[in-house]
């Protein structure tokens, strides 16, 4: 059989941050976890459902707003950081990427502080109602998240500051940064539904 | 981007044995992609060859086990009030063996053999992540290693597979047992989901120049959309084990009525991803009956773009479908009259498929080897299966039989025909590219026919027992219901079938030593896994392929040419990556080789794992645990000795 060349591969890029299949991968990923809030969301709505009376459960006060709106500020400021940051990595500098990346951890570290206020407020304990037990573990599943973003993005970080990352080398910062959009923009639809929905409706 | 050879005597292929330059290519190559020999090595592969081979033989040894679990069962029931199980050991049998079955043994081996074809299948020298392979693997043997053993320690779980509350809520089940379930499954299901996201970026991106989505086989769209179910069905059994974990570990109030919580809500989060669940496991077995159709028939299928809009039609409806598990629980009538109608629906996209298969075969001359044979064995099962489907789908027939054999009987002829004939097809089919040898051809073929009659006289009776109210999950039964006869005739099928099932294993062995040798295709088939030495190299292709037809091998025979890819390194391990739709050349990614870190992150995961049974603070020390051991894992390689190494000549200023 005759074999003939179509395609000449040596002159692909070997190192394609922007179309890597790991970008896809966290895609998938993220998508993975979207559904976890979703069946999070869904059972919340669902306990609400099931219960007669008031909701939250009369006796129980709602989250007070002011930590999570702090929160709720602090997390996309931090994704602004993010983007700061794959900018200057986009034009190879890597002071910019350093900076910006570590603002972002440092954001992220403030925002949870916010957040251990807003849990240490709660009015209710999640061995107290069903209510408590769904409150508690939406806000326990996202606090993870946050958490674990900021472990990986201080990896991020260290790399930075030691010059490994450039303009073809920043796959890391790219899915690292998509996945911190993730964890950023997942705790809108939980804002609304845990904090702010219980006050207008 | 393709271009007419000037002149294509020119060049040559890279198996052109005769030429020592092209040799020592390949043995350069073999060597890049050669995995590590020894015991320690063992824990370090990451190909997709090996560790599809190891999920497909650990899921085969959890169903030979969960089989003998099944065989104690019916040894129980073969007479009234008989005693060679007691009641908590029954019920911790009958659970561990469906659980086994669904979660050890049907996803894993789809799994297994996705994981083991489909790179193959769209032409990849491997799977996007090959170190989140292996520890899916790892997770996978260890969970369900941990799961199993629970039975001879008595610790076993024992509320059925579907582990309804409150019968296995805090109150009611105390003890170990449950928890091993809730943290079991959630752990093998974090398998099953590196396993999908794993399958789908391979399928997406890393398919060959040329195979554009509408050329793919139909087996690698089945395994696309199996892939898809996962993603959005494993979510909910995860968040429904977890709140019962809680609520048996640190006191949250989900399924606890007095507190507010609802026992429905375990029912409905179980079941959207439990009914999803049995598609997943027959999405990739209709793939694998559609390749063997294709292949024992010498022809394209008929209706292709039909068949790939069935299956995801499938994946989709089965989505809609949950509630008609629970038309007893006191749902309102409107609901249960949408979820009737939406259960009768998924006849629609299935019976598309089987006119599809049927129009195949039609006027065809099929060649009737062991493979075919078994695709017919599913045939039979599986329509007997899908009619009983129509009939409990139905609300007030299925107020009737509801709890009762009826259903046994429906469910393990809808799961072994849909699931187990096909895996059964595909390891006959498949069996020479695994292992170099053709397997035994007569004994394929006897076993088949032993363990469909064998089945049959299993399971049939039991349509008839349900329907004399003959409940499920029981131990026993009184002498004076009439039940002994038709038990007695199933449990004499049970040994049957299970005497069809080892004569496929003695075939296996005996073919494995002295089988006769195969070459890279014996059953002349048309897809990219076949053009490929069996088994397969290191490197999957020596030479990775640019296709232009959706039929690759029967099309290069007519044509006499084929046309490839060059300019990959022999050096590190690259593959190409296409775009998503029409599969242009996009980049080249290089791939990670061996390494022990996913075994040791599956060792740390599964310890905090098993330790949530017993304090949650385990979880936290998993989070971090885990952490730790993954930024080992991604670290780069070489960037300790030099920051530079692995980037282009271009960039390195």
């Amino acid at each position: 059989m005759k074999t003939w060349i179509d395609i000449d591969a040596s002159e692909l890029p070997r190192l394609a941050p922007r179309t890597h299949p790991l970008w896809w991968g966290i895609l998938s990923a993220v998508a993975i976890e979207a559904a976890v809030v979703a069946n999070l969301l869904a059972s919340y709505f669902y306990l609400m459902a099931q219960t007669e009376g008031p909701w939250p459960p009369a006796g129980t006060e709602a989250p007070p707003i002011l930590w999570p709106t702090v929160f709720l500020v602090l997390l996309p400021l931090s994704s602004v950081t993010m983007w700061w940051a794959g900018r200057g990595s986009d034009r190879g500098d890597k002071r910019q990427l350093a900076i910006g990346v570590t603002a972002s951890v440092g954001l992220a570290l403030l925002a949870l502080v916010a957040r251990s206020f807003q849990i240490a407020s709660f009015d209710v304990k999640w061995s107290d109602s069903a209510y408590g037990s769904i409150l508690w573990t939406i806000t326990g599943f996202h606090f993870t998240h946050v958490v674990s973003a900021i472990l990986g993005t201080a990896v991020v970080a260290v790399y930075a500051w030691r010059g490994y990352f450039n303009p073809a080398r920043q796959l890391g910062v790219i899915v690292d940064t998509l996945y911190w959009y993730f964890v950023a923009g997942i705790f809108v639809p939980i804002y609304l539904v845990l904090i702010l929905a219980p006050r207008i409706l | 981007m393709s271009r007419v050879p000037e002149n294509p005597e020119a060049t040559t292929s890279i198996r052109d044995e005769s030429d020592p330059q092209m040799r020592a290519r390949l043995a350069e190559l073999e060597k890049t992609w050669q995995s590590p020999r020894g015991f320690i090595g063992w824990f370090t592969h990451v190909n997709h060859t090996s560790i599809g081979k190891r999920f497909l033989i650990t899921a085969m040894v959890f169903f030979l086990l969960s089989g003998l679990l099944a065989l104690a069962m019916r040894l129980q029931l073969l007479s009234p009030l008989n005693d060679v199980l007691d009641a908590q050991t029954y019920n911790q049998v009958m659970t561990v063996h469906g659980t086994a079955m669904m979660f050890l043994f049907a996803i894993p081996a789809m799994e297994g053999i996705a994981i083991y074809l489909a790179p193959l299948m769209v032409g990849a020298r491997d799977m996007a992540f090959p170190r989140l392979n292996a520890f899916g693997y790892y997770v996978y043997l260890i969970g369900g290693t941990v799961f199993f053993l629970s039975l001879p320690f008595g610790l076993a779980p024992d509320a059925g597979w579907f582990n309804y509350v409150p019968l296995s809520g805090p109150e009611h089940s105390a003890g170990y047992g449950i928890d091993v379930w809730t943290t079991m499954i959630t752990f093998i299901e974090v398998s099953a989901l590196t396993a999908a996201v794993e399958l789908i970026v391979t399928i997406l991106k890393l398919r060959v120049p040329g195979m554009s989505l509408n050329r793919m086989p139909i087996f690698v769209w089945a395994v696309l959309v199996m892939s898809f179910m996962i993603l959005f069905a494993m979510p909910s059994v995860i968040v429904a084990s977890s709140f019962l974990m809680m609520d048996r570990l640190v006191d949250t109030a989900f399924f606890d009525v007095t507190l507010g919580g609802s026992p429905l809500l375990w029912q409905h989060l179980f079941w959207f991803f439990g009914h999803p669940e049995v598609y997943i496991i027959l999405v990739p077995a209709l793939g694998i009956v559609t390749s063997i159709v294709i292949t024992f028939t010498q022809r394209p299928l008929f209706g292709y773009t039909a068949v790939v809009l069935a299956l995801v039609g499938v994946g989709m409806i089965s989505f809609g479908l949950w509630v008609h598990h629970m038309y007893t629980t006191g749902l309102p009538l409107m609901g249960r009259s949408f979820f009737m109608a939406a259960s009768t629906m998924i006849a629609i996209p299935s019976g598309v498929q089987i006119y599809c298969w049927i129009a195949t075969i039609w006027g065809s001359r099929p060649r009737y080897a062991s493979p075919m044979i078994w695709v017919l064995g599913f045939f039979a099962i599986f329509i007997a299966g899908g009619l009983t489907g129509v009939m409990v789908a139905s609300v007030p027939f299925d107020r009737q039989v509801h709890d009762t054999y009826f259903v046994v009987a429906h469910f393990h002829y809808v799961l072994i025909g849909g699931a187990v004939f096909p895996l059964m097809a595909g390891l006959h089919y498949w069996f020479p590219k695994i292992t170099g040898r053709m397997i035994g051809e007569q004994l394929g073929k006897w076993s088949c026919a032993v363990t469909f009659v064998g089945f049959n006289l299993t399971f049939f009776p039991m349509h008839q027992l349900g329907l004399e109210g003959m409940p499920r999950r029981v131990y026993t039964y009184l002498p004076d219901l009439g039940w002994g006869d038709l038990n007695l005739l199933a449990t004499g099928g049970s040994f049957v079938m299970a005497a069809g099932f080892g004569m496929i294993l003695v075939n296996i062995i005996v073919s494995l030593r002295s089988g006769e040798v195969a070459g890279d295709n014996p059953w002349n088939a048309s897809t990219l896994e076949w053009a490929t030495a069996s088994p397969p190299l290191n490197c999957n292709f020596a030479e990775q392929v640019s296709v232009k037809t959706a039929n690759p091998l029967w099309d290069w025979h007519e044509q006499n040419q084929r046309a490839m890819v060059s300019g990959l390194s022999t050096t590190q391990r690259e593959t190409i990556v296409t775009t998503l739709l029409d599969a242009l050349p996009q980049s080249v990614m290089i791939l990670p080789g061996p390494t022990i870190w996913p075994f040791v992150s599956a060792v740390v995961a599964s310890i905090c794992f098993l330790g949530l049974i017993f304090s949650p603070w385990f979880f936290v020390v998993g989070v971090f645990g885990t952490f730790a051991t993954f930024v080992m894992w991604f670290i780069p390689p070489r960037y300790t000795t030099d920051p530079n190494a692995d980037l282009p000549e271009e960039a390195k200023s």
